[in-house]
Parts: structure tokens; C-alpha cells; sequence
């Protein structure tokens, strides 16, 4: 009850008319960022972080926040109406919401999705509101063994689901580790690996790598083989039959759980659930042969599952500080640069903050709703914009997204480098989100590791004698090794890779 | 794709012996524990044995290409991602002297033209919003300041 007495003074906040601006702004700019293919959630919220600079605090985190999820939902439009998943989270959608674009039912297919969205949106923001703060509380219990063996489960799920071979999975998390490393080490405030540049002395920049790896890669992938096909349907028909809610909510149900509950676990990543939402409808249908030519159950489930794994997903971050996935790193990092952390102690510190910006989950889910219903021909008349002004206008955003960080052009040379190598390591099937993961979490592990060893005088054992601490270790090493054994399903493997 | 693995895997075998003699410059341990040199090193040793496992791996049993994967793209295909990275580097090398107004109007215009865009009002028109409109946008509304260059604009 506590929960929702916080929660009811963060509405008091969030719906300010300045607040409720910027949580409308951020839902409009996260779906454009959905709806365009060839710009991911991460790379989108990366390159907004500029926007906000001005902003205080609780507007900048709402912003941002809106834009994320928007983007969670507006990639369901492409995958819908030309066969391409605006974001990874929406691949799945593609397999019946394609053949429902291609039967004359796309419009019931965007509309059903929308209304699961707003549904699993708002049920695991309530639950998201009665789990966070006990988790924090549970928290506040955890010292740096604890905290050390969090970060290492959180990258172990990255790493064990990511991609086609663990061992280049876990070749990137190190990758990723190595390049936290640079920069003035963060217990002895000795300068590492800076080879003499004024510019690396505060680290890779982490803006600047994501948008390389995932917006200046993704621009080049795309400007490869720019060609795309909007399929021409009807969008009049939105709202599903009498037949189709009674398919469709069954698996709104069941992908909520599924989302919310896949949403608590750090590292799980956007993916999965969607794909797990889809295999389990299949699986209980009485006619799984509807399934991939254009089931109704099958373009529900997923993006209810996606909607409510985005606000849940929150819930590792503010409650223990530990980013979920690549996007929800980039908001940890938009959270660190106002001068924010996540985690147990920002419930304490903070709470005006968390709580108002919970109560703009919901918000943010009504707006998206009343968005995405009535305006969803708009979107999609954005699809025809030619792929050639996509391109350069995104490249544009992201050109003032490393710059404005710093001011820096050496950060904007950094980000071109990383958009090569984000290039070529998608080409060859390299999973990055380890990497990006592990960027960002690498200073904190090594500060945690490091100042668990000097509580025990240098003794490892100070991880197997922390009851917590040891269980942890132990679901690290179980991930580790049901991934190496193969035991994740091949889909999902598969659907992590692509 | 089988060499595409290798040569990957050989660079960060290169990385992370770079970082690993990088590392040994600082002390693996202090009197207070564990030293700046700690972490790094292990690292960099754990990164070695991975990347020569995955050169191994993919040089024993090769890697695959799924379907539709290829790694080098057609002709016209690398002239646009040529294009796009010169550009982008042009942009880096430009934006201190020229500014931020003058560089976007010149990278959008050559990448709109390269990339295939022929409408030339619509070209000017979307360079013109590119640079100034959104210089304007930027420096003025949000307050983020862009370079205005040695010219000043």
C-alpha cells in the first residue's frame, strides 16, 4: 500500500503540463523512431539524450523513458505493414502481422497490437509499482560481493542467449569489459589505457558507441540494400471481430505474465519473450497451422509480451541499478548524466523522481494508446518516405548526439569507428549487446569486485561464504552452462541472432 | 564467412594482447588489495584464450553462412556504404573549421546525391532544414551549442 501512496504524489507530478508535454513529446519521437526501420530503440533514445539536456531532471527521465517505449511499440508498424521489424523485439510480429497486412487485415492486426500493448503496459507498470520498492529495500542489504555477483548474472543472460556461438558472445562481453576499462580507474583514480588523449580520460564514451554499433552500423546496412515493399492495405478496419477478441485475449493475458515476469530478470533482453509469448500461444492452440499465416493469437501475444517487458524492465534498474538490455543501458546512462543513480539508494535519495516517472508509465501507455488507434495511417504513410532521406537525416542526429555529449569531434570520430565495427560484427552474426552491456557495467563490476577484495584482505572466499552472494554465483554458472550445453531453445537462439 | 571469423577473431586476439602488456604498467595488486593493473589483465588473458579458441573453432569446423547472409556487398551496394563512411568522416574533419551550418548543408547534399536522390529542390530544401533549421532548433530552443566555425556562422 505504501507503493501506491508514493505512487499517487509521482501522478501529482508527472502530470504537470510540462511533464505531460514532454511525456507526449517522448511517445511521438520513440514511435517515429519505431516506425522508421534502420533505427533501433537504443540508438534512438541515444541520439535524443541531447533534447533533454536542458530539461531538469524528472522531464529529461520521462522523456526519455516515453521514448523507449514508444519505440517498443511503433516497430510493430513495420513489421506489419513491410515485413521489417522497426526493432529487434518486434521480429516475430513480422511471421503473422505481415500476413494479416497481406490478407486486407493489417489495420486489425496494428489495432489489436496496440490495445495489448496498452494492456500489458498498464498491468506490469502496477505490478512494476508494488515490486520496486521491496526489491530496493531487499537491496539495500546487498554489499559489493552481492552487488559484483547481480552484474555477473545480468551479463551471464546477456551472453548465454546471445547469438549463434557463446564463445563469441562471451569474446564481446570481455570486448566490452576491456573498453570500460579506459579512462581514470575508478577506485585509484590512476588514468588507464588513455595512450596520452586528453579526450579518453573520462572513457569510451558510451553514447558515442552505441550510436555507432547500433545507428551509424544499422545506416550502413541499410544503405546497402536499401529496398523495401509497403504493403497497401486498408487501415480503416482497427478494432479486431467478436471472433478475434475472443482468440486475442487469452493471449493478451498469458503474454503479460510473460512479459512482466521475463522483464524482472536482468539480461534477459527484448527478444525472448516475444518469442516465448508466440511458441506458448502455438503450443496451446487447437490449430498451431494458423500460426505464420496470419493468426491473430500470434500478433497479440508478442507485442503484449514486448509492452509489458519494456515496463518491467525497469524494475532491475531503479530498484537494483542493473540495465536490462542495450536500450535500457542508454537510459541508465541518461540516468548517470543527470546526475543520477539507479538502484536502491535513488528510492531514498530521490523519490519524488522514481515515483513520477512510474506514474508516467501509465500515461505514457494512455498516450500510446490514443496515438497509435486513431493515428496509425500517419505512421504508416511515414514508410514511404524514400530510405535515402532516412538515412541521412538519422546519420544527422547522430553526428549531433556524439558532438553535443562533450563537444567533442573526437567522440563523433569515435562513433564512426564503432558504426564500422558495428557493421562488420553484424555481418559476421557477432552479437553486440554484451558488448554495449558490459561497457556500461564494467566500471561498476570492477569497483565492486575490487572493493570486495579489500574487505577480505585480497580472499576470494568472500563470494562463497555470502549465502546471496553464492546463489547468485551459482545462477551465473548455470546460465553459463545451460547455454554452452545448448539447453536454450533453438528458436529462441535463433531469434537472438537475427 | 569462415574468414570474415578469423580475421575478427584475430584482431581481438591483437586487442587484448595490446591491453594485456598495456596493463602490466600498472600494479596487479596493492597494499590495499587488488591494483588498477587487476581486473585488465585478467581480462585481457581470459579475451586471448577466447579469441584463439574462436580462431580454432571457426578455422576446424568453418562457419556457415545462413541463408541470404553474404559477407561483401555488390558493387553499387559498397559505393553506398563507401559513401556513407566518407561523408561521415568528411563531417569529422570539417566541423571544427567550417561549423556545424556549412558542414551539414555540404554532408547532406553530397550523401542525398550519392545515395541515389535526383529531385534537386527537394535535396536543397532538405539540406537547408538539415543545417540551419536544425542548428537553429538546437542552439537556440534547446540550448545545445553546435560549432559555428571559423567563420562564424
Amino acid at each position: 500500500m505504501e507503493s501506491f501512496h508514493f505512487l499517487l504524489a509521482g501522478f501529482g507530478a508527472a502530470l504537470s503540463l510540462q511533464n505531460l508535454a514532454f511525456a507526449l513529446a517522448g511517445c511521438v519521437l520513440g514511435t517515429l523512431i519505431g516506425v522508421l526501420p534502420g533505427l533501433g530503440p537504443a540508438a534512438g533514445t541515444a541520439i535524443l539524450i541531447p533534447v533533454t539536456f536542458t530539461l531538469d531532471p524528472t522531464a529529461a527521465i520521462i522523456m526519455l523513458c516515453a521514448i523507449y517505449y514508444g519505440a517498443m511499440y511503433g516497430g510493430t508498424i513495420t513489421s506489419v505493414l513491410i515485413n521489417v521489424p522497426g526493432e529487434a523485439a518486434s521480429v516475430v510480429t513480422c511471421l503473422d502481422g505481415y500476413q494479416m497486412a497481406k490478407q486486407g487485415r493489417g489495420g486489425t492486426a496494428l489495432g489489436i497490437a496496440a490495445i495489448g500493448s496498452f494492456i500489458g503496459g498498464i498491468a506490469a507498470t502496477l505490478a512494476l509499482t508494488a515490486v520496486a520498492l521491496p526489491l530496493a529495500r531487499l537491496a539495500l542489504r546487498f554489499g559489493p560481493p552481492e552487488f559484483f555477483a547481480l552484474m555477473l548474472v545480468g551479463l551471464c543472460l546477456v551472453t548465454g542467449l546471445a547469438g549463434r556461438s557463446l564463445l563469441a558472445a562471451l569474446l564481446m562481453t570481455v570486448v566490452g569489459l576491456l573498453l570500460s576499462m579506459v579512462g581514470i580507474d575508478p577506485v585509484r583514480g590512476a588514468p588507464r589505457f588513455t595512450f596520452g588523449i586528453a579526450d579518453l580520460y573520462d572513457g569510451v564514451g558510451f553514447i558515442p558507441v552505441v550510436m555507432g554499433l547500433f545507428g551509424v552500423g544499422e545506416i550502413l546496412l541499410t544503405a546497402e540494400a536499401p529496398h523495401r515493399q509497403v504493403i497497401e492495405t486498408k487501415l480503416r478496419q482497427l478494432l479486431p471481430s467478436r471472433e478475434e477478441w475472443k482468440r486475442s485475449m487469452g493471449a493478451i493475458g498469458r503474454g503479460t505474465a510473460l512479459g512482466f515476469f521475463l522483464g524482472l530478470i536482468p539480461g534477459v533482453g527484448a527478444i525472448i519473450p516475444t518469442f516465448m509469448a508466440y511458441i506458448l500461444e502455438k503450443r496451446l492452440s487447437e490449430h498451431p497451422e494458423r500460426f505464420g499465416h496470419g493468426a491473430i493469437e500470434g500478433v497479440a501475444a508478442p507485442e503484449t509480451a514486448n509492452n509489458a517487458y519494456a515496463n518491467a524492465s525497469m524494475v532491475p534498474l531503479l530498484a537494483l541499478g542493473i540495465p536490462s538490455s542495450p536500450t535500457i543501458a542508454v537510459l541508465m546512462g541518461a540516468f548517470i548524466m543527470n546526475g543520477l543513480t539507479p538502484g536502491p539508494f535513488l528510492f531514498q535519495e530521490r523519490p519524488d523522481l522514481v515515483w513520477a516517472v512510474i506514474a508516467s508509465f501509465f500515461i505514457g501507455n494512455v498516450i500510446l494508446l490514443v496515438l497509435n488507434l486513431p493515428l496509425v495511417g500517419l505512421w504508416a504513410s511515414l514508410l514511404r518516405v524514400p530510405s535515402q532521406y532516412l538515412c541521412v537525416g538519422t546519420l544527422l542526429f547522430c553526428i549531433i548526439g556524439a558532438y553535443s555529449l562533450k563537444q567533442s569531434v573526437f567522440d563523433v570520430g569515435l562513433m564512426i569507428g564503432f558504426g564500422l565495427v558495428g557493421y562488420v560484427l553484424r555481418k559476421l552474426d557477432f552479437p553486440l549487446a554484451p558488448a554495449v552491456l558490459a561497457l556500461i557495467l564494467g566500471p561498476f563490476m570492477e569497483r565492486s569486485l575490487r572493493t570486495s577484495l579489500e574487505m577480505s584482505s585480497g580472499d576470494f572466499t568472500i563470494f562463497v561464504t555470502r549465502p546471496i552472494c553464492l546463489a547468485l554465483l551459482v545462477i551465473a554458472a548455470a546460465i553459463l552452462a545451460s547455454s554452452a550445453l545448448r539447453l536454450a531453445p533453438a528458436p529462441l537462439r535463433d531469434a537472438e541472432s537475427s | 564467412m569462415t574468414l570474415g571469423w578469423q580475421v575478427v577473431s584475430l584482431m581481438f586476439l591483437g586487442l587484448c594482447i595490446a591491453t594485456l602488456v598495456s596493463s602490466l604498467e600498472f600494479p596487479l595488486s596493492d597494499p590495499l588489495g587488488p591494483g588498477p593493473g587487476f581486473f585488465p589483465f585478467w581480462l585481457s588473458l581470459a579475451g586471448g584464450g577466447l579469441a584463439l579458441l574462436l580462431l580454432a573453432r571457426a578455422t576446424r569446423a568453418g562457419v556457415p553462412a545462413r541463408a541470404g547472409e553474404t559477407l561483401l556487398p555488390d558493387r553499387a551496394g559498397a559505393r553506398r556504404v563507401a559513401s556513407v563512411l566518407v561523408s561521415l568522416v568528411g563531417v569529422a574533419v570539417l566541423l571544427t573549421p567550417l561549423g556545424f551550418r556549412l558542414t551539414a548543408l555540404v554532408f547532406i547534399s553530397a550523401l542525398l546525391i550519392a545515395l541515389g536522390a535526383r529531385t534537386w529542390w527537394i535535396i536543397a530544401a532538405f539540406a537547408l532544414a538539415g543545417s540551419f533549421g536544425v542548428f537553429h532548433v538546437f542552439s537556440d530552443w534547446l540550448e545545445v551549442p553546435l560549432p559555428t566555425g571559423v567563420l562564424g556562422i
